[in-house]
């Protein structure tokens, strides 16, 4: 029997595989959706994980986690610089760090922040030290740079047309393991030297004034000021700190996570759980997913109705056939299991590959994000998918029972006169 | 070996007045060698049709050596066509993609009755029907080889009685001639009943007995006369 299902879809090979491909191409479509949705979810979870609470000027929640977390620059408004004071010595903070976006090397952001990020961001350092420095950097783990590069930033990004900061070059002194998040794309440098080349913080006058001669002609879409590659840097915060546009805290405990944001809501400033802004914007997702996913079940009927008609009109076309197996002694049972045996492998193979495409394509896409963005996003398969492979699988075997019934019914007589 | 014995049978189909095919009583014992002739439209069709319960006889009685298949349902009379009918078609039926030997087997393996002595006896039948290559893939063949594979399969199960319809009507009269003489050597050999139903008057005249039907009914019938004489 497995004989004749073989050397009859060879015969009819080029049918036998449109419709393993359409097939194939309606499932993979579901596939994709479904795991690129949930691999976009954990993804971004994950990234978020590692910041419980994040303050900002009073503006869109929305806009602050998606420069803080996923790092896509954005004009964010500033807040006083002495909010960072009070929070670096709240007993109820165990970490608070400055962030300060704007200028970018080789399309990676540059981050200017503290060492208290740089220790808490990664497990550690893959490579090097962290930057005790003004002129030295700490990279991401999928930053193209070696140790001891030479980082000449550049305000804006390349393609808004921006501009080299010629004041200060950094030097790679260490590089973080990967996170899987955005931040393994950053460079990160010392926040003193972001607000030392922009020309914030701890000047006096005259220095400003001299650096601004040196530099006059360079000067031509904002002020830029030297910066001593050599300085250390302070990590202590006094009344004079520059405006920030979002600070990164580490609570100590659930119930402090909850008080600070209470306290950091109110009047100029912003606070929130990154967590809970991305659930809310998944349920946003989540409506676009069920669109998604009518579309791609209302497309995976329009196959079933598609390979039913193919099937029944090839049965059609068999009569002949089957009704002589009948006349020479086939049980009808054996004939129904050829004509469903035939569809079922033939739908099965389309799942199969169908199920294959949708994991690549996801891959695909993943990949696409991740070097985008530094976002690792996982594509994996999981419970529920045993259940809709299996569901598909009912279908299938519930479809191709159609034409083997039809088979089943046909009377040979007539069948052979016809 | 099987007989027949047909009594009041009637078979009408809606739409036509007369009926297709009417017979009162017919009588063929076991071992017999029998020709059924008529033009197209006598009721040759639905003769081999209601004898071998492709199709079901809604009057009368089928009586195959005490049997009446009219009786039996419609996957009792499957069954008893694969274990006793040997059916030979004029389009052969064969099953491209698939060998000779592939062919004799594929109706006995799919009623789960291949045996290794069935298969060895598939090897043997194609030997006797003049086949060397057993392999050989059906849609190589010449339509002369092909009928013989087809012959070679209806006697697979050592059927009581072996049904040709318009065995010779697709093949040139040198193959036609042969494949007649291969039925009627296999049939004397096997000890089965034969029945041809044929138009071909070279193949009709060298069986013992010649049954004619015309519009249905049986118009002359050699072995009645032979009995009369």
């Amino acid at each position: 029997m497995i004989r004749f299902i073989l050397a009859d879809l060879r015969k009819y090979w080029l049918g036998s595989a449109v419709v393993v491909l359409i097939v194939a191409l309606a499932v993979a479509l579901g596939v994709a959706v479904t795991l690129q949705e949930r691999a976009l979810r954990l993804g971004s979870a994950r990234a978020a994980d590692k910041f419980d609470l994040v303050i900002g000027a009073a503006g869109s929640e929305n806009q602050l986690v998606l420069s803080s977390v996923f790092l896509q620059a954005s004009p964010l408004p500033l807040m006083d610089g002495r909010v960072l004071t009070q929070l670096a010595s709240d007993p109820r903070v165990a970490w608070a760090a400055p962030i300060g976006f704007g200028d970018s090397f080789m399309g990676y952001p540059i981050v200017g922040t503290t060492t208290a990020l740089v220790n808490n961001l990664a497990d550690g350092l893959a490579e090097g030290k962290v930057f005790a420095r003004e002129g030295e950097a700490v990279i991401g783990a999928s930053v193209a740079l070696k140790l001891g590069d030479q980082i000449k930033p550049m305000h804006g990004a390349a393609e808004e047309g921006g501009h080299t900061h010629a004041e200060l070059a950094y030097r790679v002194a260490g590089r973080l393991k990967p996170t899987g998040t955005a931040w393994d794309r950053a460079v990160l440098v010392p926040i003193q030297a972001v607000w030392h080349i922009h020309g914030m913080g701890h000047h006096d006058e005259a220095e400003v004034e001299r650096n601004h001669d040196a530099h006059g002609e360079a000067a031509e879409a904002h002020e830029h000021h030297a910066a001593d590659p050599d300085a250390t840097i302070s990590e202590t915060w006094d009344a004079d700190v520059p405006g920030l546009p979002a600070i990164l805290v580490k609570p100590k405990s659930i119930a402090d996570a909850y008080k600070l944001r209470q306290q950091y809501r109110a009047g100029t400033t912003l606070a929130v759980f990154p967590a809970e802004v991305l659930t809310r914007l998944y349920a946003t997702l989540g409506d676009a997913k069920r669109v998604l996913f009518a579309v791609a079940t209302g497309s995976q009927g329009l196959v079933a109705a598609s390979v039913l008609l193919v099937t029944v009109m090839h049965v059609g076309q068999r009569r002949r056939q089957i009704g002589a197996l009948r006349a020479l002694g086939a049980p009808r049972r054996a004939l129904f299991s050829i004509v469903w045996l035939e569809l079922f492998v033939l739908v099965a193979m389309g799942l199969a590959a169908g199920f294959a495409l949708g994991y690549a394509a996801a891959l695909a896409v993943s990949g696409m994000v991740a070097s985008g963005s530094g976002v690792s996003i996982p594509v994996n398969f999981a419970r529920d998918d045993i259940g809709f492979a299996v569901a598909l699988l009912a279908f299938a075997a519930l479809i191709s029972s159609v034409p083997a019934v039809l088979a089943y019914r046909q009377s040979p007589a007539s069948a052979l006169r016809g | 070996m099987l007989s027949l014995t047909l009594s009041d049978i009637s078979v009408s189909y809606p739409g036509l007045a007369t009926p297709a095919l009417e017979i009162d009583r017919l009588a063929i014992p076991a071992g017999a060698h029998v020709a059924i002739t008529g033009a197209s439209g006598s009721g040759k069709s639905t003769f081999v049709n209601i004898v071998t319960g492709l199709e079901r006889a809604r009057q009368g009685r089928i009586d195959w050596s005490g049997t009446d298949i009219a009786k039996f349902s419609e996957s009792r009379r499957d069954r008893w066509r694969a274990e006793d009918v040997g059916l030979i078609m004029q389009d052969f039926h064969l099953f491209p993609g698939l060998s000779a030997l592939e062919n004799v087997l594929l109706p006995a393996r799919l009623s789960g009755a291949a045996s290794a002595e069935i298969i060895g006896r598939g090897h043997d039948l194609l030997k006797r029907t003049g086949l060397q290559r057993p392999q050989q893939r059906i849609e190589t063949m010449s339509r002369g080889e092909m009928q013989r594979v087809a012959v070679a399969r209806a006697l697979l199960r050592k059927p009581g009685v072996i049904i040709a319809d318009e065995p010779t009507a697709s093949l040139d009269v040198e193959s036609g001639e042969a494949v007649g003489s291969l039925l009627l050597e296999l049939a004397g050999q096997e000890e089965s009943t034969l029945i041809v139903v044929s138009h071909d008057t070279r193949l009709t005249d060298r069986l013992s007995r010649k049954v004619t039907f015309n519009m249905g009914r049986i118009v002359s019938d050699t072995g009645r006369m032979e009995r009369a004489a």
